[in-house]
């Protein structure tokens, strides 16, 4: 009797022991239970992947509380994609000042001919205008939805911050339509020209004639404006079909998609600003004669022959060189 | 500066044409997202 004691007092010491064994195991192999009260956010984020209900407007996407993917999309939207947009932007403007102090304008060193041919049509000019308008007011509207909160609202104050913010989003969306149309016609337009060829090797290992006093001949076009062309068709490109994607949300992808598209429509568009001050300097201040090319739409042909002579010589060889018209007084483009 | 002043006039029509066009096809939030259980 006894020994039958002993051993009922061993199998009850080993269920108790197996017992406590199975209690003390990890929380996180037991099951979840989702409606349960005490369940914390970030168990159920673990479990489940997302936080995710019922509602009972029509669209069931809304549903949607919490994703994880979220989480890193709003890290990169306040913190790096300010990073890259602040270092591109700037550095930019850094590398053009110091440029500019030390090279200076890029000079007409034969001077100036008093005769002028024409560089771009009125059409083409048409299209490089309402592209570059509509580009700048997207940078500008663009810009501040990204770096206006942090730096333009402590200066004027919620109220008028809200109210700029709101038309600026506007001009944003409306305006990508003609910024749209520009890109298209700039790529068909201008696309014979900026097919790269050996010539470009060339031009680019002479440093373009941007240091020293080298002239590298150049077609229509030359390396350095077949890359603004084809940042401004492919980035052009990408910055509209992701901004659309955007524009009209869920139409083509879920939420994941929508800030995978925002993420390459901020990071193109700060880097498309960035490339862009670089062609507005060149094609202002950084280069005599070069604004005339956009503004009356002639060059001198002085100016052609030094930065274009192989697209003159063709003009010439076309129409011949008595087709280059007179100017009556030569005007700076500073 | 003609090709300048008729690119920002063109632009311009443009966008209002946009907004007319997306005026019309898209509808409005309250009706969207309103059911006979929800009224926005």
């Amino acid at each position: 009797m006894a020994s039958f004691g002993r051993y009922i007092r061993v199998v009850l010491g080993a269920w108790a022991f197996l017992l406590i064994v199975l209690m003390s195991m990890p929380s996180s192999a037991q099951q979840v239970n989702p409606t349960a009260s005490s369940v914390k956010e970030q168990q159920l984020l673990q479990e489940l992947n997302r936080i995710q209900g019922r509602v009972s407007i029509p669209d069931q996407r809304s549903g949607v509380l919490e994703q994880p993917a979220g989480r890193d999309w709003r890290e990169f939207r306040n913190v790096t994609l300010r990073w890259i947009g602040g270092i591109a932007i700037i550095g930019m403007l850094a590398v053009l000042v110091i440029f500019y102090l030390s090279r200076g304008m890029v000079r007409l060193e034969s001077g100036r001919s008093g005769r002028s041919i024409v560089r771009f049509t009125p059409f083409e000019r048409f299209v490089h205008w309402m592209t570059a308008t509509c580009f700048i007011i997207l940078a500008v509207s663009g810009l501040n939805i990204t770096f206006g909160r942090p730096l333009l609202l402590p200066l004027i104050g919620f109220e008028a911050f809200s109210e700029w913010s709101q038309w600026a989003k506007y001009a944003h969306n409306y305006l990508s339509f003609p910024f749209t149309i520009g890109v298209v016609l700039i790529f068909l337009i201008w696309i014979a020209g900026n097919i790269p060829n050996k010539l470009d090797i060339d031009w680019l290992k002479r440093g373009g004639g941007m240091i020293g006093h080298d002239h590298p001949p150049a077609y229509r076009f030359n390396a350095g404006q077949k890359a603004i062309y084809w940042i401004v068709v492919v980035g052009g490109g990408a910055v509209a079909v992701t901004g659309y994607q955007l524009m009209f949300p869920f139409y083509l992808s879920g939420i994941e998609g929508m800030q995978i598209a925002q993420i390459v429509h901020s990071v193109v568009s700060v880097l498309f600003v960035a490339a862009m001050l670089a062609h507005i300097y060149i094609g202002t201040i950084g280069m005599e004669g070069a604004f005339e090319a956009m503004g009356s739409g002639t060059v001198d042909v002085n100016w052609a022959k030094e930065h274009h002579s192989l697209w003159l010589e063709e003009q010439n060889a076309r129409t011949g060189p008595n087709e280059a018209r007179s100017q009556p007084a030569a005007t700076p483009a500073e | 500066m003609k090709s300048f002043l008729l690119a920002c006039i063109a632009a311009g029509i443009f966008a209002v044409v946009a907004v007319v066009v997306l005026n019309t096809i898209q509808e409005p939030v309250q009706r969207a997202f309103a059911t006979s259980g929800v009224r926005l």
